[in-house]
């Protein structure tokens, strides 16, 4: 293919490109990115470069003078080389803020919260025992035997064991000399000797299973269980979903569907089956090696994972089986680790404040701590706990699966290609915008929708009510199929060649998403008499939280506004809780009483929901007090310009 | 035994209002209190009645109403004159031929006659307009400008046509009338979007939207008690004074326009008390200018809150 040389001054740098393309793409090849608000449609006229040396062709002349044109100025998204050029580009032209303002918004994104070392004294665990040989003045059995050094030596009380153990004890005992190690299971307060073993075959380590159950994703951390290490994790997608993408929808294939509870239990066991897979063949282990499987999922995901019937979750007074359903053994569930191991499920409090919410509020500390805080978990449905050492109070309120990025006409999840970060210019000429894995965008995930909220209206395109004010005259606006939207990206630098805008519905949606997730809080801290500014720490967890900009998230009234240093992201906190649970006793205790004080705030009774939620309309809200570093809506505005 | 007289305090109070120029002139609002209660809180203006103007004759009005403005009917200066003689503290001009279902008339030809209507009276002006939110944006600026210098008061404006209009009372000194639907953050929200294009807080009365009695009062009632606590906790957003559109609900309720019958009695002693009841129940909510349609209601409001506002002998 011809090419041509491009030589950009005053950066000295040189670049080739193919016959036919223009000097705004030569200029990218070189890593410069210039001004445009028109998208190369040569209306803007910001993209002004001056041809010092070589000719060009010009596919239109617009927004130039005739002056200028006779100095070799031309629109770079109009100009190209028909053989090697020299150009200047100066500095009026460059997108020199693009940089700056993503780094001034990585500002904005949380920190991690360090974890906290746990006393390992995991849910399963080998104890290597000696004991003393039986004489004719000494005639105990040999199970009392064991059971007594159990709790002299090892303070282990309340045993039991199972037939298949006691018919190999004597045996095993008199073989290895009285020198055991004993295989123990812990429940509760209980032990469940699971095997006994002459010393020195003792063995491979045991590991265990940490489980998210998603409704969207599931995640598996192996851990090994003796040093409380992760050993690998793996995530996908829950295969349920092919039932339908909420857990509403799940509940009514469930009950709706002959046999559709089975089929959601299967879908969910087969997607864990298949990262147990995974993981065990990466580090050559067999399913035997799995000792003990922790889970931690809302109530309706642990109903189907465990094949309990989830019809009253949906329906008035919303009343699950079990909050707190007893561990059952791996084999029953068809789980691939050892048939024996114990499954515990993390306690949950209601229909919709499940066990990854307890699970989290351990990872958070909060139970422990003095201060006042609120952990957030966003996703379709926007679960919250408030509370210290004192008291906990949790609510669930349905935002909506606008931050998933779904409903959204160019939403998507968090994934290679979705536009994360985004600012809008005032007058909304220009965008500059940030994608996840540098890919060329695809569509907008959750923090990104978040920035576009927050920066049309900071840019002055969209008023407080979320509506596009009349007469913008940037061609990012534009009447579409369906009213009016905004073009976030152009189909030219898209990677998949169409436009990528947000329309006057998916603002609707967001707003009413944010609306929702502030309504509930708000609501929340009214319960126990509180003002938002009570808040001393918020911890936001879920994927979705990630990349959340809280700057922006403050300045559309979703999160409160109290001082950026305040917030901290905790990851899957679900997960790292029942990793947290497997590997400590003691933690695991701490999570059912953190279920077992958690009082639930049920949002659908009264009308204070609602009408928090109506007040929440708005950017940012109705009671301006509410967000004082707000005020005015210069928040956005001072923020885009420098 | 002495009795000790509870007394709130607040910490704030409403905004008031001026309409009209010269010895005409209309305060509305600044109550330091909840209405009427004078032992606790200064009430410097009192509540103010209205008499409503057609640009054209009425079709819905039953004829015993009608008759009373017979011979002006079709001439709205006149007719508003005839308005002032009945006592109003301030005429309300309701513009329904320029309704797009009716006679379309333009905004030039609404200007025209807003424009011979203030002229013929000194008492402020209310004007309304067709409640088509885009023929009302249309039309709205185009009489605030033939209006210049008045400090009329127009409307209503909603979320959905505020800018047009506001921007037209910016430009010519009006006041703008906010209306939302039966909702106090919504309420809120629009004069938090009307005072951002600059219109001084003092320059919004409230249309709460309300129903006749018997048709929902209750609900306007404590959204217009709810505003007016606001208020005097320091809600500026919500301390602007409130105006009730009796007339428009009062006479379209099956009480106001069922004939004489035996066991409903008269008519038109009927339909009045109705427009009076709506009235001066909405105003010990906390509204502060009623617009009615019938002298004699308006002699009963009028009569009413001088009455009320007698002060308390505690």
């Amino acid at each position: 293919m011809a090419e041509t040389s491009v030589f950009f001054l005053p950066d000295n740098i040189e670049v080739k490109i193919a016959l036919g393309q223009t000097l705004v793409q030569a200029a990218a090849e070189a890593g410069i990115t210039l001004r445009g608000a028109c998208g190369g449609k040569g209306a803007c006229g910001r993209c002004k470069v001056q041809v010092s040396s070589g000719n060009v062709t010009l596919t239109g002349t617009s927004k130039i003078t005739p002056e200028e044109a006779a100095t070799g100025w031309v629109l770079a998204c109009q100009a190209v080389p028909e053989g090697d050029v020299t150009v200047f580009i100066p500095e009026a032209s460059r997108l020199v803020e693009h940089r700056v303002l993503l780094e001034e918004r990585q500002a904005g994104v949380l920190g991690i919260l360090a974890e906290e070392a746990v006393e390992v004294a995991p849910l399963f665990h080998t104890e290597v025992l000696r004991l003393c040989a039986p004489t004719l003045a000494d005639n105990t059995d040999d199970y009392s035997r064991l059971l007594w050094t159990l709790k002299r030596e090892r303070g282990i009380e309340k045993v039991w064991t199972n037939r298949r153990v006691l018919k190999e004890l004597p045996r095993v005992l008199r073989e290895s000399d009285w020198h055991v190690a004993v295989d123990l299971a812990r429940i509760g307060g209980w032990s469940e000797i699971q095997g006994i073993r002459p010393t020195g075959r003792e063995a491979e380590d045991a590991y265990g299973l940490a489980v998210d159950i998603g409704t969207t994703t599931i995640a598996v951390e192996l851990v090994e269980l003796t040093a409380g290490k992760v050993a690998g994790t793996a995530g996908t997608y829950n295969r349920q979903a092919a039932f339908g993408d909420d857990i509403i929808s799940r509940i009514i294939h469930a009950i709706e569907t002959p046999g559709g509870q089975a089929e959601l239990q299967k879908a969910v066991i087969e997607t864990i089956n298949g990262l147990i897979t995974e993981l065990l063949q990466f580090r050559k282990l067999s399913p035997q090696d799995v000792r003990a499987v922790v889970c931690a999922g809302n109530t309706t995901m642990i109903h189907l994972f465990l094949g309990l019937d989830p019809t009253y979750i949906r329906l008035e007074p919303y009343v699950p089986a079990a909050n707190v359903p007893p561990p059952v053994k791996a084999a029953e569930l068809g789980l691939q680790v050892h048939p024996e191991a114990w499954v515990h499920c993390m306690p949950a409090v209601s229909s919709y404040v499940g066990g990854d919410i307890t699970a989290g509020v351990k990872v958070t500390g909060m139970n422990d701590a003095e201060s006042l805080a609120l952990f957030l978990d966003i996703g379709t449905n926007g679960e919250m706990v408030l509370g210290n050492r004192d008291w906990l109070m949790a609510c669930a309120c349905s935002a909506g699966p606008a931050f998933e990025g779904s409903g959204i006409a160019c939403g998507m999840r968090a994934a290679d290609g979705a536009i994360e970060a985004v600012r809008v210019f005032p007058g909304g000429f220009e965008v500059a915008y940030e994608t996840i894995g540098n890919k060329k965008p695809l569509g907008i995930c959750g923090s990104g929708l978040i920035d576009i909220l927050s920066s049309l209206h900071g840019a002055g395109v969209i008023d407080r009510n979320g509506r596009f004010v009349k007469g913008n005259t940037s061609p990012r606006v534009r009447e579409g199929r369906e009213g009016s939207e905004f073009v976030v990206v152009w189909g030219n630098e898209t990677g998949h060649g169409g436009d990528i805008t947000v329309t006057q519905a998916d603002i609707q949606n967001l707003m009413r998403a944010k609306a929702a997730v502030f309504a509930g809080l708000r609501t929340l801290m009214i319960s126990v008499g509180l003002e938002i500014g009570a808040v001393e720490r918020v911890f936001i967890a879920g994927g979705f939280g990630r990349f959340i900009n809280i700057r922006d998230a403050i300045a559309i009234g979703m999160l409160p506004d109290i001082p950026l240093e305040s917030y901290t992201y905790i990851g899957n906190s679900a997960l790292k809780g029942a990793r947290l649970a497997l590997i400590s006793r003691k933690a695991g205790e701490e999570i059912k009483a953190i279920a077992g004080r958690m009082t639930y705030v049920e949002l659908s009774s009264g009308n204070r929901f609602m009408e928090e939620f109506i007040s929440a309309l708005f950017l940012p809200h109705t009671d301006m007090s509410l967000f004082p570093s707000v005020e005015g809506g210069s928040y956005g505005k001072v923020h885009s310009c420098h | 035994m002495p009795v000790t007289i509870a007394k709130e305090r607040w910490s704030s109070k409403c905004l008031e209002t001026v309409l009209g120029t010269g010895s005409k002139q209309v305060k509305v609002g600044g109550d330091c209190t909840l209405p009427f209660l004078h032992f606790e809180g200064e009430i410097p203006n009192p509540p103010v009645a209205a008499l409503e103007v057609l640009d054209a004759p009425p079709q819905e009005w039953p004829d015993f109403l009608s008759a009373l403005y017979e011979g002006v009917l079709g001439d709205p200066a006149a007719w508003a004159k005839k308005c002032v003689e009945y006592g109003a503290d301030l005429v309300a001009l309701r513009l329904t031929r320029i309704h797009p279902d009716g006679e379309n008339a333009s905004p030039e030809e609404a200007a025209r006659v807003a424009a011979s209507v203030a002229e013929a009276v000194d008492v402020p002006l209310i004007v309304l307009g067709c409640g088509v939110e885009e023929k009302d944006a249309a039309v709205l600026p185009e009489v605030a400008s033939a209006l210049s210098g008045k400090n009329c008061l127009l409307g209503c404006a909603t979320q959905e046509n505020y800018k047009s209009i506001v921007a037209g009372c910016i430009a010519n000194g009006h006041a703008v009338i906010a209306s939302s639907p039966l909702d106090i953050n919504l309420a809120k929200q629009l004069n938090i979007l009307i005072t951002e294009m600059n219109l001084e807080p003092e320059r919004i009365v409230i249309d709460p939207s309300i129903g006749a009695l018997g048709y929902g009062i209750e609900y306007a009632y404590s959204i217009i008690e709810r505003m007016r606590t606001g208020a005097l906790m320091g809600d500026r957003m919500l301390a602007m004074p409130v105006i009730l559109l009796v007339g428009q609900e009062a006479w379209k309720t099956k009480e106001a326009r069922t004939p004489d019958a035996p066991d409903w009695g008269e008519q038109k002693k009927r339909a009045i008390l109705w427009e009076v009841m709506t009235a001066t129940g909405l105003i010990h909510a906390g509204g502060h200018i009623a617009v009615v349609r019938h002298p004699e209601s308006l002699r009963h409001i009028k009569g009413h809150i001088a009455q009320m506002m007698q002060p308390q002998r505690y």
